[in-house]
């Protein structure tokens, strides 16, 4: 479904993706791991089409959109999970996912409501993110743990093929992380999920596979317990820092 | 369907009120009302943009001016007094210009994008400055044709109140169909995080620039009213001073409100046209105090009056 | 046009650059540093030109007037930064809004005052002459603008580069609220900055008046318009972006004024439209694009 291949970015001097190749299959559900400043947030946004690579190709689904725009990217059903909450601050829930929904038709539906089955809809897509009862709140009135939920059902509004999230759970409490693990993991399997995730009992309860990303480049890339007894991996990420079970 | 029925009522009411209101107040009122309610379309307009979409447009006058310049050229020029030509003219100019200058300005953000579009239109306004042979210049466009629809003269002041009000009435619709549309909801997708609505796959240049000419084109409008109520264009309808006052009115009034544009317009016309005849003639400070009001509003007030009387309502019904 | 023609527009456009440079530098400062875009610039423009014309008629001294203007500015920045813009700190667009209020104020209040006649104000002895230079006579008060706006630059970069105010403007250009968490007193700094953006302004206005004159309408043309077109080509917040605009928008303008006439300004419309589209943060410009 995506395949990236010798991906490159660099802000000045600093590289931040150093040649990253890396292929996920339709419905797979990969981590991306790695310590501070290996890469992984440039990697998604790279993927979502907001910093542009300095080389290499994007492709999804076999289409080459290495230098397609960010809005072209998500009409071709990429979605994207920000790592820290981007929303419609003063709308309420329901028109934060109402505009993904109705992104899916373009804007230019004027002089005329929005339509009964987008309502239902969005009123489905937020109680299955655990928000019912809250769709008339501005986004700005919701708690942190109620914005991570609301981020996640905007996304998942746009009905994706590619669902890219940066740190999903940042910032939410134990109770928050494990419900919002438990709702990514009863998604949809044909999904194809990219997740860039610090709490490792996230990442093994929901990738496939994991990637292991060090200064800009992939080290390590397997399955979960591949990466769990790689050597290398121990050294530059997990090994002090992090116990694994 | 008795929210309609009132609406149509109060539309009634003011199209008619030079008739019913003859009695107790001077004619004067007639051309205050009427020259409020222009005002009141052209920040309408520039609302969809400040308010709406948040593009802090400081060049709205040149769309505006645009208008004017059109509806009295093309009246002159085919030698028609027909409205549907002159306020068409008015309208597509307006429109063009938008299409123009907003392909230059919607990839910039809040202070650039009010920089650009005041350095933008101030040099529009010098164009019709200087562009004497077309415009005028300096000396301004006199002699505008008569608006004439279906064989009815609208230059009488009653009827071109008439006029003024209706064209007032249909903006208000357009605009509050608009705001309340998905075409509306994504326009305030933009203003509140345009990095967001691109992840959601809207084109946000675009939809910004179809905002733009849509504010151009009813600006146009209410700057071809403006020039059948005078008879006259002067090239200070398309200079900053006249983009400043309806981003003032908008301001002080309330942004992203269908009322705010309107009371607004209706403060500033106060302070513009009675208050002065109420001081001692030779003191003539009322932009003194339009820019007075305008810095309490945004210090104290930058919801606007819309804003106050929301918050004071609220105060009512919390005790 | 002559060869003769040519030097003389040459030398008119590059002494109108200068004084753009005199005028914008005040804007780009105060942008650079608060993220303001001040638009009552040219309304400060316009009463230094006023205040220059009154001590001018009560003092005969326009060196006076060269100091009083721009002294007067700078206190009236002083005043008005934490009366009004400190309200808002933080909130640039809102406080942009507020220099709009300012400037139909200082603008309304400059009629009442002084009323609103075109006055004109004379270039002080010794350089009320000409001289003669190629081909020609030339008005001895242009190269005085000349010299002095290369002189303000050349002072401005001194400062920028050598001295400790410099490294915080410089400094300040690229975080200000960084200053504040390393201990620089902001509020100090910001009201000194926004004065010296108001004393420049008012400075310009002095050197411009025997040039342009004293009129109504000045504060938009050519003190807002053209400090904003310097500003927007040349690129905000840097010194060599005031520079740079300020050389290249000085003599377009006025060989545009020459050779196209009525259309002169379309010329400057062009300019900025190119610059827009090739690299809208200007020549020289890396700002931040401020919300």
């Amino acid at each position: 479904m995506i395949e990236v291949r010798e991906l490159r970015r660099a802000f000045g001097g600093v590289v931040a993706l150093d040649g990253v190749t890396l292929t996920l299959a339709e419905g797979e559900r990969r981590a991306v791991i790695g310590p501070n400043g290996a890469g992984k947030t440039t990697l998604i946004n790279t993927l979502a089409g907001e910093t542009a690579p300095t080389g290499g190709t994007i492709r999804l689904a076999g289409r080459d959109i290495t230098r397609l725009r960010s809005w072209q990217r998500a009409r071709l059903g990429l979605a994207h999970v920000y790592q820290r909450t981007e929303l419609f601050a003063s709308l309420s829930a329901r028109d934060n996912v109402g505009l993904a929904i109705a992104a899916r038709r373009g804007p230019y539906r004027v002089f005329r409501a929005a339509p009964r089955a987008e309502y239902s809809e969005g009123e489905a897509v937020l109680e299955s993110v655990g928000l019912a009862g809250r769709e008339g709140v501005a986004a700005r009135e919701l708690s942190h743990g109620e914005r991570r939920q609301l981020e996640l059902a905007v996304a998942l509004a746009q009905r994706p093929r590619v669902l890219l999230l940066d740190e999903p759970t940042a910032g939410m409490s134990p109770l928050e992380t494990a419900r919002i693990t438990e709702l990514i993991a009863g998604l949809d399997r044909a999904l194809t999920i990219l997740i860039v995730e610090h709490d490792m009992d996230v990442v093994f309860r929901l990738a496939d596979r994991v990637t292991v990303l060090h200064e800009g480049r992939v080290i390590a890339d397997g399955s979960a317990a591949d990466v769990r007894g790689d050597v290398r991996v121990h050294d530059v990420y997990l090994g002090k820092a992090v116990t694994v079970a | 369907m008795v929210r309609w029925a009132l609406v149509g009522v109060a539309a009634v009411v003011l199209v008619t009120f030079p008739y019913w209101s003859a009695p107790w107040v001077s004619r004067f009122a007639t051309t205050l009302v009427r020259d409020a309610l222009i005002l009141a379309i052209f920040a309408l307009s520039l609302d969809l943009l400040v308010g709406r979409a948040g593009m802090p447009s400081l060049g709205h006058a040149a769309f505006f001016g645009a208008g004017a310049y059109a509806a009295g050229i093309t009246g002159q020029r085919l030698g028609t007094d027909q409205l549907p030509v002159t306020l068409g003219a008015a309208a597509l100019v307006g429109a063009l210009l938008a299409l123009v200058i907003g392909v230059l300005v919607v990839r910039s953000e809040g202070i650039f994008f009010l920089m650009l579009t005041l350095a933008l239109a101030q040099i529009v306004f010098a164009i019709a400055f200087q562009w004497t042979a077309l415009t005028g210049g300096s000396n301004g466009l006199s002699g505008v044709g008569r608006p004439v629809l279906a064989g009815i003269d609208f230059s009488a002041p009653d009827l071109m109140y008439v006029l003024v009000a209706i064209a007032f009435v249909l903006a208000a619709l357009v605009i509050w169909g608009l705001a309340r549309s998905p075409y509306g909801r994504a326009l305030s997708g933009v203003r509140e995080n345009e990095r967001r609505m691109r992840a959601l796959g809207y084109d946000t240049a675009r939809l910004r620039l179809s905002a733009f000419v849509i504010a151009g084109t009813i600006a146009g409008v209410a700057g071809a009213l403006s020039a059948y109520s005078t008879r006259f264009v002067s090239a200070q309808d398309a200079g900053l001073a006249n983009s400043v006052r309806a981003f003032v009115t908008v301001l002080v009034g309330g942004a992203g409100t269908l009322g705010g544009p309107i009371v607004g317009s209706a403060l500033v016309s106060l302070i513009e046209r009675v208050v002065p005849s109420l001081l001692p003639t030779d003191l003539r400070i009322s932009e003194a105090i339009l820019g007075l009001v305008f810095i309490g509003f945004v210090l104290f007030a930058r919801q606007g009056m819309v804003g106050l009387g929301r918050s004071a309502y609220q105060r009512v019904q919390h005790r | 046009m002559s060869p003769e023609l040519v030097f003389q527009q040459a030398l008119n456009g590059l002494s109108f650059g200068a004084l753009l440079f005199i005028l914008a530098s005040g804007l780009s400062l105060v942008f650079g540093m608060m993220d303001v875009v001040n638009l009552a610039h040219g309304a400060f423009y316009m009463l230094g030109a006023y205040v220059a014309l009154s001590v001018v008629q009560s003092t005969g001294s326009f060196w006076l007037a060269m100091l009083a203007a721009p002294l007067a500015l700078g206190v009236l920045g002083f005043v008005l930064e934490p009366l009004l813009l400190r309200r808002l700190r933080g909130r640039h667009l809102d406080q942009v809004l507020l220099t709009i209020g300012v400037s139909l104020v200082i603008v309304d209040v400059i009629g009442q005052v002084w009323g609103r006649e075109v006055r004109s104000l004379a270039a002080p002895a010794g350089l009320d002459g000409s001289v003669a230079l190629i081909g020609g006579v030339y008005p001895v008060y242009r190269l005085f603008v000349m010299a002095f706006g290369v002189a303000l630059a050349a002072a401005m970069a001194v400062v920028y580069r050598r001295t400790r105010i410099g490294m915080l403007i410089r400094a300040g250009v690229q975080d200000a609220e960084m200053l504040g968490a390393l201990g620089v007193n902001t509020n100090r700094l910001f009201a000194s900055t926004f004065a010296t953006g108001a004393a420049l302004a008012g400075l310009a206005g002095v050197i411009a008046a025997p040039v342009f004159g004293v009129q109504p309408g000045m504060d938009t043309d050519p003190g807002l318009l053209y400090s904003l077109v310097v500003v927007v080509v040349g690129g905000l917040g840097t010194l060599s972006g005031a520079v740079a605009g300020s050389v290249l928008v000085g003599p377009a303008d006025t060989f545009g004024k020459v050779l196209f006439q009525d259309v002169a300004l379309a010329v400057i419309f062009a300019i900025v439209a190119l610059v827009l589209l090739l690299k809208p943060t200007g020549l020289l410009g890396r700002i931040r694009i401020a919300r």
